[in-house]
């Protein structure tokens, strides 16, 4: 009998241990995606390094090895577990805590501990990470738990997201470089020192051999060939037993190199960006395309030295002659809408942020050619015998409209309205640039008229307006003129209005109702004074191969409202929704 | 006869003793050789072109930190200040160095033969990008000019000879209409048509220069490999360079045909063989060497499109990747290399048109006397 039993308890020890191991077994099939990643011989593994995993995952890949503490649901604007477990402000809003959740492993076996969070975040703090803008220090509660002491006001919603998505090292590769990094802050050094320098250059000269990875994708330097790279399961993570594809097998190169692989079949899914024509053909060939917000559209953008672009009146004439629909489909086919709000907003999330009152309020700028030129009537301009506006000496607006010849939607954008504008009575002529170029004129103020992104795939208004008002004017070096148009000191209404502080402000704190009335104000201020006109509001339309893969949610499913910063491929592998077509 | 009396001893002058020890007689023929002109010449030219290439990059809009930053915030959603923070960590590279610093720097680390690191691909230096990918440039682009040369040399010159006669009339129309097709063109039609419409291929299987699931050893399972992803990029090179190869030999065939050694070989008795190959072929092709050696100077600059279409591991995808982020030091390690090859060609050429006509090797020898 005590024989029987102990060979029973062996039995069931045995069971026991081979459980896991069976429910870890590796899935089958391959994932096929693709990411602009670097070549051999300049890819490396290390986390903080150019060509590194930032470089060759993305944000569309990154996460399948190393895991961010949570993913943001838009559709639902909550938060749902990835590394961490439970998460929230404490102290009265002085500190912000996260749990990882446990049974977090990396894939060396060892478990994902606080001290990981923080050696990630002492290396981010050398490499000025913007974290470390309201943080004052990073410390490990215990084994699992860590605590991110806020500057006094430094607490925010804002500051949540970008703490929940920052992804999370091994200390077993970076634990010496993150001890180096302390050892520079507590001597009292700062980023302009020697010591503080030689520790950045240390992190980002430094390979590891290995990734170690807390996702439950890993790959080495020898998986990585010219035209694709391999990343293989691994069954230590915490989301290896959810995923179905037993690797992921992702392609370089940009649209045009990836264009023939959707076309014949050898992509699931892709993210590039492709011209309308090219989309229509993918559906033509049987394949699905799926829209989700990208995030941003093209803007028209003012050098405001420039006349008449700095008479308010002209720039709202502009906006009122630019059937922006039209702008739309010629951007980018069915991919984009019109922008409606005018509120320095995307549409698609303006609702959320800004009040009833004030969307109901704001001035659409509806297309109307006969408004638009009382407005030009108004700012002492008249057609003359050519069609043309001219001012009362005579003369027309003749301007250069620069525009990245390299971004198919941004040229179209700039092409039709230099077209609309110029059936209006405008004299432009188009100049296409290489992008580098065009955004190099913007910086330098070298340029007339030009085009450049809006808003901003961020559920939070700073980052909205931020871009292109901060963007191309206080944010730049300053010896970088930009749009040269001095938002510090805003005329608005016969009133000097910061703008610049409004904007930094606007995102602050937790009081959404304080952020919504903010955001009121500042969407106000852009819409009367349309410093830009945002011609359109793209989305992504991304070829999803179902010969390929199999799960994909069907059209308007509340998931395909997160933008590109938050794929929701990501959300969609890792909880094992998406698998190989044929399972 | 009256005896000449025999001329008085000459007194050793101090001439006789000034006259330059052998070891300067040698340094004096060797500095004044066509070879050594020819050599410091092309040293020089390397120089300027260098030195030239050092500043026009520099003025190209925009530099590494600000391309990076532009990357940063499109791709990952960062704000200008974020992104500046980033890049500023991420690059060895000091925009506001005086440029006059920068080149005195580049020049000292050149003549150490040091080519200094990439400036985007932090911790790789510029000498082992090019050593790792060249190769692959010289084999693909080098067989495919080769294949091309051939090609359109011998069928010129057969077009020239025979002209009017259909095939003539044919293949001018042909090299005519492909000549005008630029290289991206073709390359695009063929991926399209043969890999997507009529699958004859798999897309992604002729991506690369070799089998990745192949162990990289002196085997024919490898060599074959690496010959099959060659294969449609050198394709494509032969097919937009073929046409231009054709015309040309088929002109120098034409104007060489009214000569009046060719009359004379023909009276002669010469077979019909041997006057097209030794007398019109070889005096034909003569203006075409030089082109051709400016054709190899180009061979790693000229390729950048079709290495990109079929993400070949060359030089020329690597320039392009170079050029789109300003990795100026990557930059000018690699038009170090195209300059150095168009110099280096172009003597080879000089020394091949001697090889090729006498009468400009006996040019070179009367002059010299």
């Amino acid at each position: 009998m005590k024989r029987l039993f102990i060979v029973l308890a062996l039995v069931l020890m045995l069971g026991v241990v081979s459980l896991p191991a069976l429910a870890q077994d590796a899935p089958t099939g391959t994932w096929l995606g693709t990411w602009p990643y670097a070549a051999p011989g300049t890819h490396n593994l290390n986390s903080f390094a150019a060509g590194g995993l930032n470089d060759n995952l993305g944000l569309v890949y990154r996460p399948f090895v190393e895991l961010t503490p949570a993913y943001y649901l838009w559709a639902t604007q909550e938060y749902v577990p990835m590394l961490a477990e439970s998460w929230g402000f404490v102290d009265d809003n002085a500190a912000y805590e996260y749990t990882i959740a446990e049974g977090a492993m990396w894939s060396d076996g060892s478990p994902v501990t606080s001290q990981d969070v923080v050696d990630t975040f002492d290396i981010g703090r050398i490499l000025g990470w913007t974290q470390w803008t309201y943080l004052t220090s990073v410390e490990a509660v215990d084994e699992r738990t860590v605590r991110f002491n806020f500057t006094e006001g430094g607490a925010s919603l804002n500051a949540q997201r970008q703490l929940l998505k920052e992804y999370v090292v091994a200390s077993a590769n970076y634990g010496e470089l993150a001890a180096q990094a302390r050892e520079v802050v507590a001597s009292g050094a700062t980023n302009e020192d020697e010591a503080w320098t030689a520790v950045a250059t240390a992190i980002e000269e430094f390979r590891p051999e290995t990734l170690i990875a807390s996702g439950p994708y890993t790959y080495a330097l020898d998986a990585v060939g010219e035209s694709f790279f391999t990343l293989s399961w691994q069954p230590n993570s915490l989301f290896s037993g959810s995923v179905r594809f037993g690797e992921l097998k992702i392609w370089g190169g940009e649209t045009e190199v990836t264009t023939p692989l959707v076309l014949s079949g050898e992509l699931a899914h892709s993210t590039n960006v492709y011209p309308p024509a090219t989309m229509q053909s993918f559906v033509d060939a049987g394949i699905r395309v799926v829209a989700t917000p990208r995030g941003y559209g093209p803007a028209l953008l003012f050098n405001f030295t420039v006349a008449p672009f700095d008479n308010v009146l002209v720039r709202q004439a502009m906006a009122h002659a630019i059937n922006r629909e039209q702008s739309a489909l010629l951007t980018n086919g069915l991919g984009a809408t019109g922008t409606v709000y005018m509120s320095g907003i995307l549409d698609s999330i303006a609702p959320t942020l800004l009040s009833q009152e004030t969307l109901d309020t704001l001035n659409r700028y509806e297309y109307n050619l006969e408004g638009a030129a009382a407005l030009m009537e108004q700012a002492g301009y008249s057609l003359n015998g050519d069609g043309k506006w001219a001012d009362a000496d005579g003369n027309t607006i003749s301007v250069e409209y620069t525009f990245p010849a390299d971004f198919a939607d941004f040229s179209a954008a700039a092409r039709d309205a230099t077209a609309q504008l110029n059936e209006f009575g405008f004299d432009i002529t188009e100049r296409a640039l290489p992008w580098q170029e065009a955004a190099a004129a913007i910086r330098a103020g070298d340029f007339q008229l030009s085009v450049w992104s809006w808003g901003a795939g961020s559920p939070f208004a700073f980052q909205n307006f931020n871009n292109p008002m901060r963007r191309w004017t206080v944010a730049l070096a300053e010896d970088q003129p930009g749009l040269q148009l001095d938002i510090e000191a805003l005329d608005v209404n016969g009133e000097t209005v910061d703008l610049n502080a409004l904007i930094l402000n606007v995102s602050g704190g937790l009081d959404t109702a304080a952020q919504q009335e903010r955001a009121d104000e500042i969407a106000q201020i852009l819409n009367e004074g349309m410093y830009y006109i945002p011609l359109n509001e793209m989305l992504s339309i991304e070829p999803v191969n179902e010969a390929s893969i199999g799960g994909a949610p069907a059209d308007g499913d509340p998931i395909y409202q997160n933008p590109s910063n938050d794929h929701f491929i990501i959300y969609l592998i890792l909880n094992g929704t998406l698998f190989p077509a044929g399972m | 006869m009256t005896a000449i009396p025999a001329p008085p001893a000459l007194p050793v002058t101090k001439t006789d003793a000034a006259t330059p020890p052998a070891w300067r007689q040698g340094l004096r023929r060797i500095t004044r050789s066509y070879l050594f002109k020819v050599l410091i010449s092309g040293l020089i030219t390397i120089w300027a072109a260098t030195t030239l290439t050092f500043f026009m990059i520099r003025q190209m809009p925009g530099n590494p930190v600000e391309i990076r930053m532009d990357e940063l915030m499109t791709r990952q959603g960062m704000t200008e200040e974020e992104a500046r923070r980033a890049s500023a960590t991420l690059f060895n590279f000091d925009p506001d160095r005086p440029l006059l610093l920068q080149y005195a720097d580049f020049l000292s680390d050149l003549v150490r033969g040091d080519l200094g690191d990439s400036i985007t691909r932090g911790g790789v230096s510029v000498s082992s990008i090019i050593l790792r990918y060249l190769p692959w440039t010289l084999f693909c682009v080098g067989l495919a000019l080769l294949v091309s040369f051939t090609l359109g040399i011998i069928l010129g010159l057969a077009m020239g000879y025979w002209r009017g006669s259909w095939f003539d009339n044919l293949l001018t129309a042909f090299a005519s209409i492909i000549s005008g097709i630029p290289d991206y063109i073709i390359a695009l039609l063929i991926i399209i048509i043969f890999g997507v419409q009529l699958q004859w291929f798999q897309v992604g299987a002729v991506r690369g220069g070799v089998d990745p699931t192949i162990t990289p050893a002196f085997s024919v399972e490898y060599l074959l490999s690496i010959l099959q992803y060659a294969t449609l990029p050198i394709l494509v090179y032969v097919l937009s360079t073929i046409g231009t190869w054709i015309l040309a030999m088929k002109s120098s065939t034409i104007s060489t045909l009214g000569e009046d050694y060719i009359a004379v070989a023909k009276a002669r008795g010469l077979s019909e063989r041997r006057v097209l190959t030794g007398y019109i072929g070889r005096n034909a092709m003569l203006p075409l060497v030089t082109r051709l050696a400016i054709s190899v100077g180009f061979i790693v600059g000229g390729t950048v499109i079709i290495e990109e279409m079929f993400q070949y591991p060359g030089l020329g995808r690597n320039l392009f990747i170079a050029i789109s982020g300003r990795d100026y030091t990557t930059m000018q390690g690699m038009f170090l290399v195209i300059t150095a090859m168009v110099v280096l060609s172009n003597i080879l050429a000089d020394l091949a048109i001697g090889w090729l006509d006498p009468r400009v090797r006996m040019g070179t020898e009367d002059s010299s006397q």
